[in-house]
């Protein structure tokens, strides 16, 4: 920005009342992410001053040895929690984004269609069968043995959906959400056996699956996450132009010039990679792909060269606050973020799905 | 010229199309009619590389289409389809822009946007949601955008390297008036050397329009010709099993009106 000074005030004024929609929204959502980065920083049972922060923040570039018990909090408590925070979210919410642009759905969210079910029995299986049939793939895999899973999980239920939810090119919603019901069901079922033989450990393991929490994870989940989210936003962020064009279907697209049976693979391949890790590291936490998108869909419109790199900002300030506020709420209980997920979400949903009747109507 | 030779379709094991052999020039109006289910709509989306398995049987200046990559092909050849929907809230100009996405120059080609969206007569609807538009406005900003996809044809003209226009019952939607001004605003573009086929059910607008017709029955060709081809009754009464009486009746009509 070239104005910086006071005196210059009035032409900055201006200047931003005259920015495009998508770049106001943008600008918002930056400053209220970096606002929500320390306050969630700053927020928790112990006390911590902002000096605290930047200094553990400045130990982590400098790779220094943790010292003293609030270093400690930021850097190994608070830090990761909101890195993940922020990962997860922006996963989330773009996964959400192409996948609705891929179906030409609103409604098509990677939790209600089953992907996120298929990639959290994937992880399951790994950790249950991690001694047994599958120890050959965590010995392989190392500590990419769980985001890989899920990645596979979340890719062959993407996979089913598809050949079952679209026909000559054309997706057909209540197939689409029909299968997803089938497919939510037969993958609670499959881990729910995998529950029933897994040991005590193994149980305490799994148990945060169910609900979605961000508070198991640490410094190699991050860089896992880093990899396995920032990676197919590039990709997807490469493909916002063939999403815009399959808006008007699958023919309009290829008329355009676009290369649509490659494009749809790798948008869904991005996609499920990034539903898979979120889901290896937090668990099954709901809505952010259907509420995100939907929210910014309204205020920018479904342009997705500005509707990607938007979601990504929305979904990982709106997990970062909602989980902060989870955390902080019945204090020091942990409430899981999926459940108040779900209960931001589950409402949205309806008026999504009233919205709609009301139109077929 | 587009030129399809010895072109056999099958869709599962039913041969939608058979033996078609014809060329469509640059600078001329083809149009293709034939009753429901002759194959038209095949017909054209071969032309257009939709069917890529044949793909090599239709030449665009001589050069099989699979040789083209999507977008050199796209920046030659704009499809209009019948109809197109839109489940989410985009706005006219957006959908008139992305008629540029095969040259990338969404942002830089503002005065083209313009031009186009005047000329189908959709500038006064330019900030309103496709979705919400009535069937005949939808198909008047999907003009706009096919339009924008060749727009260069109107600016500079290129003998060696024609466009083509391919319109799939583009007028279904609209009332007379905007159907033949329609047509008229197609045949300028003709007239500016694009190649220009289009599918019609409108026997009258196409004798009107057409400088070659080609009627199609049951997947092969059974008549192909200048607009004379619709002038006569027995040719017309064969195609789509008219009684005799009607298709006396369409082929006057069509007298008048070429």
């Amino acid at each position: 920005m070239p104005y910086s000074t006071a005196a210059a005030e009035g032409p900055l004024l201006r200047k931003v009342s005259a920015l495009s929609r998508p770049v106001k929204v943008a600008l918002a959502l930056s400053v209220l992410t970096v606002a929500g980065f320390f306050w969630a920083l700053l927020t928790g049972p112990m006390a911590i001053t902002f000096e605290d922060v930047l200094q553990g923040i400045h130990g982590m570039f400098a790779l220094t040895e943790v010292s003293g018990a609030s270093d400690w909090v930021v850097r190994e408590l608070r830090l990761p929690r909101v890195l993940i925070a922020l990962l997860v979210g922006a996963g989330l919410a773009v996964a959400g984004a192409v996948t609705q642009g891929v179906f030409r759905n609103p409604l098509a969210d990677p939790g209600l269609i089953g992907v996120a079910s298929g990639a959290a029995l994937a992880a399951v299986a790994v950790i249950v069968l991690s001694n047994s049939v599958l120890a050959g793939w965590s010995a392989l895999t190392g500590p990419f043995a769980l985001p890989l899973a899920a990645f596979a999980g979340g890719i062959a239920v993407t996979l089913v959906i598809y050949r079952l939810g679209t026909r000559n090119g054309q997706t057909h919603v209540a197939l689409l959400l029909l299968a997803g019901v089938a497919i939510n069901v037969l993958t609670g079922a499959a881990t729910g056996v995998l529950t029933y033989l897994a040991d005590d450990q193994q149980l305490r393991d799994m148990t945060f699956w169910s609900m979605g929490s961000l508070a198991h994870g640490r410094w190699p989940e991050i860089l896992a996450l880093v990899l396995f989210v920032l990676l197919p936003l590039c990709v997807v962020m490469r493909y916002a132009r063939v999403l815009n064009a399959l808006l008007m279907g699958e023919q309009v697209a290829q008329h355009l010039g676009f290369n649509v049976q490659s494009s749809r693979r790798w948008l869904l391949a991005a996609s499920a990679m990034m539903v898979g890790a979120a889901v290896a590291v937090t668990g099954m936490i709901g809505f952010i792909g259907l509420v995100v998108p939907h929210l910014l869909r309204l205020v920018i419109g479904p342009d997705h060269r500005c509707l990607l790199p938007l979601s990504a900002l929305g979904g990982a300030l709106l997990l970062l606050v909602a989980d902060t506020i989870a955390r902080t709420l019945l204090a020091p209980a942990d409430l899981p973020v999926g459940l108040m997920m779900a209960l931001i979400g589950g409402p949205v949903f309806l008026a999504l799905l009233l919205h709609q009747a009301g139109r077929w109507r | 010229m587009l030129t399809v030779t010895n072109l056999t379709v099958f869709l599962g094991n039913r041969p939608v199309l058979q033996d078609i052999d014809f060329s469509a020039a640059a600078g001329h109006c083809t149009a293709i009619l034939g009753p429901n289910g002759a194959g038209k709509s095949t017909l054209l989306a071969c032309l257009c590389g939709e069917h890529t398995r044949y793909q090599s049987q239709v030449r665009l200046d001589g050069v099989p289409l699979n040789h083209f990559k999507g977008s050199e092909r796209a920046r030659r050849m704009a499809v209009m389809p019948q109809s197109v929907s839109l489940s989410f809230p985009m706005r006219v100009h957006q959908v008139v822009a992305m008629g540029r996405s095969p040259y990338g120059d969404e942002m830089s080609t503002a005065g083209y946007q313009r031009d186009a969206m005047q000329l189908a007569g959709v500038w006064e609807l330019r900030e309103r949601v496709y979705p919400t538009l009535s069937g005949g406005e939808q198909q008047r900003v999907q003009l706009a955008r096919v339009l924008l996809q060749i727009w260069e044809a109107r600016l500079r003209h290129h003998p060696e390297q024609p466009y083509y226009l391919l319109l799939d019952e583009c007028t279904s939607a609209l009332d007379p008036a905007h159907q033949h001004s329609v047509m008229q605003m197609v045949k300028e573009f003709a007239q500016a050397g694009v190649g220009v086929v289009a599918v019609m059910h409108d026997i009258s607008l196409a004798a009107s329009w057409a400088d070659q017709v080609i009627m199609l029955k049951n997947g092969k060709i059974s008549a192909q010709g200048d607009d004379s081809v619709l002038k006569d009754a027995s040719c017309l009464q064969q195609v789509y099993d008219l009684p005799p009486a009607l298709a006396r009746a369409y082929s006057q009509q069509c007298a008048v009106w070429s």
